[in-house]
């Protein structure tokens, strides 16, 4: 009780106590911060993976399909790990948008309807992705004609300012219209040796996509993949695909999942489609997460650099701890001395003072959490602010590559950061506590 | 002399005062470090960028290119403007070795060695050919052949030092581009037909710019074999010109100039054949050009100073605290100072210049503990990477060779003024409160 006096009196009649409160804060507000935006960027990192080709992707070797593809989705499907599976053509091309305009993209061969089950590609869809149903091809008004979608960053640019588009204006602009893809392949002719192909599709613009990721909306164009495939494997009498994205039941391990699906795969390239064990092998079968991983790595290692130099920085709020009960427990030497003429042990007067740099710990801490939390889901508002009052456009989606700021609070490391505070806190607090439990009440006294 | 007498016998007196002096030298340690790195790799990201597009480039994003530049260029070099000018194909190609059957697709470009080397670093950047540019397309090991430039990682790798194999003269390979050729209209030439748009280039020299994206995916040939790989029509295009400016013109006022020639000699072209694909051309500076890659550098280096002027916050309050407890203790003094005619202003110039003290040595040894770990950066992180495998920066991700440790004299100028400035910001209201002090008030409670 007489602890709890004297920390009351002290933080009312010494208000330099709660500078230490507010540095703490700042310290665990910034370090929270900071943890939450690298923890969000990784995250949205390895989820832009995961929605662009589902939980596990299954690519073929360089220069080789995948046949009867249809068949070995079946079989996919009806094991205890997949929910569903769909299949994609890749290819690099030209997209001739207009006459004297020409941009390189990535064309996707697609089904749109599985595809949808799979990745997150119906909520990309500016247009059907509001309607009911299943994405389709079909161009409007003109049945048998082809169509595709679009990354919005193939067709236009965001406001120099907001960095957003102007989804209305590109949609009345560019729906329904025909655009042609050029693309090419190498093929053995009759000597058996290896010449180019190329290929031009027609299509009309039937959806835009604007999926949040720079990257695929400024190089995306999906279309049919029977279209594609007719037009760069046209002596292919089956269908034809390059990868297979995956996608598991709810609570499969993606990684666990790997190794079954590759049994399941040697069995069928085996027995189905004579494949040998090299083929069979360079197969690459893999968890969308770990495509990402060397890069998840160097980004979880410039986090750890930062936490360490603002860490180090930090260390400075141990000084500051120290150097406000420093002055506290000279200031209240006479306080110390009555008490310990009343009889208080040493140790009483110790956890006195360490008792107070735990509180002020605690508090930094709880203030310094609510402070970061604050700061980082309300991130995007703040870049709002600053682009509106310095026109300063911090995060531009063509160079971090996501539309959005992470704002989740990354609570573990907040966790991490509040309690090194606290312990920063009471490590301050420990050397005043100890000069002041050696405090001689006779000296002092006799002073007074 | 006063002043200084009592100054150094606080600070050797006063323990406390080396807690502040602590603080700002971790502070500035900290802050040397960590900016000398950021300030060298930002820095050198950019000069390589500079050096590798020129003063300005005059272009199109579409690859259909623009027409009519040998007479921009020739107005451009009558400007008096320009140091080079030169004029350069982009576009994308599919490219296949001697060695396996996959082909990769490979971003080509097309230049006058001679002039390019005149308006950018090219010459530099290569490995063989650097003395003697106009040979940079000639294969030593057969001059008759037709050469081309590989980027550099994609003839040698790198190893986990960031360190590639050199060899004496460039080894005999070929590989083969394959490009879909573009009309004015953006469609391809010979619809209906498949034209031979493929030709095998001979590895001549390799280019090594420091730029991840240019030293792999980059193939540069002949302009002339460019453009007839790329382009058809009845008039020369090309996609932009890179231009240098003479020394003594600035980047802005050379680029303002540029643009309003671009503006007129496009008015002049109006009504020329294909004359709209000049509608497509910008006029930029270097920076506006590569904004996508050097802007998050510079905007992680500007959040990394904001984030550290927040943390120098925390020396301020170490200082204020500080100041605050020598004024408590030393009212006597101040009072003894007073009483034999000491000014206000020579009380607050005490304790500011006190203040002072304390920022120079705090900062000085900041800075020299700073340096004299800049100095062994390199060998700290060799001795880390060779017993525990850690590396601030992976070579084989990161296109860094040493980390930057060149120290700016004046970034330390201003962190050095930043922490005396702190220091007496801190000092400030104690300065204040010891000089609204009443000596006969301090010596009357000092005598009871």
């Amino acid at each position: 009780m007489l602890k709890l006096f004297l920390w009351l009196k002290y933080v009312r009649r010494r208000r330099i106590m709660l500078l230490s409160v507010v540095a703490v804060a700042v310290s665990v507000a910034l370090l929270i911060a900071v943890a939450s935006l690298f923890t969000g960027f990784i995250a949205a990192f390895e989820r832009s993976a995961v929605e662009a080709i589902g939980d596990i992707a299954m690519r073929a070797p360089e220069g080789i399909r995948i046949e009867k593809y249809p068949e070995f989705i079946q079989r996919l499907e009806q094991s205890e790990l997949v929910e569903a599976a769909t299949a994609s053509l890749t290819a690099e091309g030209l997209l001739r948008i207009e006459g004297g305009n020409v941009r390189p993209v990535v064309i996707w061969g697609i089904e749109p309807g599985p595809r949808t089950r799979v990745v997150g590609l119906k909520e990309a869809l500016i247009c059907q992705g509001k309607a009911a149903g299943e994405p389709s091809f079909a161009v409007p008004d003109a049945p048998g004609k082809t169509g595709g979608f679009v990354g919005i960053a193939v067709l236009t640019k965001p406001d120099e300012q907001t960095d957003e588009y102007d989804q209305e204006a590109v949609c009345k602009e560019m729906l329904n219209k025909p655009v042609v893809l050029m693309t090419g392949t190498m093929e053995l002719d009759a000597k058996g040796e290896r010449v180019p192909r190329r290929s031009t599709i027609p299509f009309r613009i039937v959806d835009i996509m604007f999926t949040g990721v720079y990257l695929l909306d400024s190089s995306l164009v999906y279309v049919p993949l029977d279209v594609l495939q007719k037009e760069l494997y046209p002596r292919e009498k089956g269908p034809v695909a390059t990868s297979i994205s995956i996608r598991l039941k709810p609570g499969v391990d993606p990684e666990s999942a790997v190794e079954q699906i590759r049994a399941l795969w040697q069995t069928f390239a085996t027995q189905e489609l004579n494949w040998g064990p090299m083929a069979i092998g360079l197969t690459a079968i893999k968890t969308s997460r770990e495509m990402q991983r060397l890069y998840v790595a160097e980004f979880e290692k410039q986090k750890h650099v930062l936490e360490v130099i603002f860490g180090v920085i930090s260390f400075s709020v141990v000084v500051l701890v120290f150097c406000i009960f420093h002055m506290m427990v000279k200031l209240k030497q006479t306080d110390i001395a009555i008490v310990k003429s009343c009889g208080a042990a040493n140790s009483s007067v110790i956890g006195l003072f360490l008792g107070f740099g735990v509180s002020i710990g605690v508090a930094g801490s709880g203030l310094g959490a609510a402070l970061g939390y604050t700061i980082t889901r309300n991130i995007n508002q703040i870049e709002g602010w600053i682009r509106i009052l310095f026109g300063l456009k911090l995060w531009r989606s063509s160079v971090y590559m996501f539309d959005r700021i992470p704002d989740q609070v990354d609570w573990n490391s907040a966790l991490l950061f509040a309690t090194l505070a606290l312990a920063a806190a009471t490590v301050g607090a420990l050397l005043p506590a100890v000069a002041a439990a050696r405090t001689r009440p006779v000296e002092v006294l006799r002073h007074e | 002399m006063y002043r200084l007498i009592l100054i150094t016998r606080y600070l050797l007196k006063r323990h406390i005062t080396h807690f502040a002096i602590i603080a700002v030298a971790l502070c500035v340690f900290t802050v040397v470090v960590v900016m000398t790195v950021m300030i060298g790799l930002v820095g050198g990201f950019k000069q390589k960028n500079h050096a590798f597009v020129g003063d300005c480039v005059v272009g199109t994003e579409s690859l259909v290119g623009f027409p009519y530049y040998e007479e921009f260029m020739a107005l451009v070099e009558q400007s008096g403007l320009v140091e080079g000018v030169s004029p350069v194909v982009k576009n994308y190609a599919l490219l296949g070795t001697e060695v396996g059957d996959d082909d990769d697709n490979v971003e080509i470009i097309g230049l006058d060695p001679v002039r390019h080397s005149q308006a950018t670093n090219f010459a530099q950047t290569l490995d063989f050919r650097g003395d003697r540019p106009e040979k940079a397309f000639e294969p030593m090991y057969d001059p008759s052949l037709p050469g081309c430039i590989l980027g550099i990682d994609r003839v040698s790798r790198r190893d986990p030092r960031g360190q590639y194999v050199h060899y004496d003269a460039p080894f005999r390979a070929s590989v083969t581009l394959t490009c879909l050729p573009l009309n004015a209209k953006g469609a391809l030439v010979g619809a209906g037909t498949n034209p031979t748009a493929t030709k095998r280039f001979f590895y001549s020299d390799n280019i090594h710019t420091g730029i991840a994206a240019v030293d792999y995916g980059y193939v540069y040939l002949p302009l002339d074999q460019a453009q007839l790989l790329c382009m058809s029509g009845d008039e020369k295009r090309i996609s932009a010109l890179h231009i240098k400016f003479r020394p003594d013109v600035g980047l802005q006022e050379g680029c303002r100039q540029m643009a309003e020639l671009w503006r007129r000699f496009r008015a002049d072209k109006a009504g020329a054949p294909n004359s709209f694909l000049l509608g497509t051309v910008n006029v930029q500076s270097w920076k506006e050009y590569r904004r996508a890659v050097v802007a998050p550098m510079e905007q992680e280096q500007l959040m990394l100073s904001l984030m550290f002027t927040l943390v120098g916050i925390t020396t301020v309050f170490i200082v204020f605290v500080v100041f605050y407890m020598v004024v408590n203790s030393k009212k006597k003094d101040i009072g003894v100072l007073k009483s034999v005619g000491a000014s206000n202003a020579g009380v607050l110039s005490l304790f500011q210049g006190f203040a002072f003290g304390i920022g120079l040595i705090g900062s000085c040894t900041g800075i020299l503990f700073g340096w004299l770990f800049l100095s062994r950066i390199n060998q700290v992180e060799q001795w880390l990477y060779e017993h525990f495998r850690i590396q601030l920066w992976d070579r084989t991700v990161y296109v860094i060779g040493a980390i930057p440790n060149h120290v700016d004299l004046s970034a330390l100028a201003a962190i050095m003024g930043c922490a005396i400035l702190a220091c007496l910001i801190g000092a400030l209201v104690p300065s204040y409160l010891a000089v609204r002090l009443r000596p006969v008030e301090t010596l009357h409670a000092g005598r009871t």
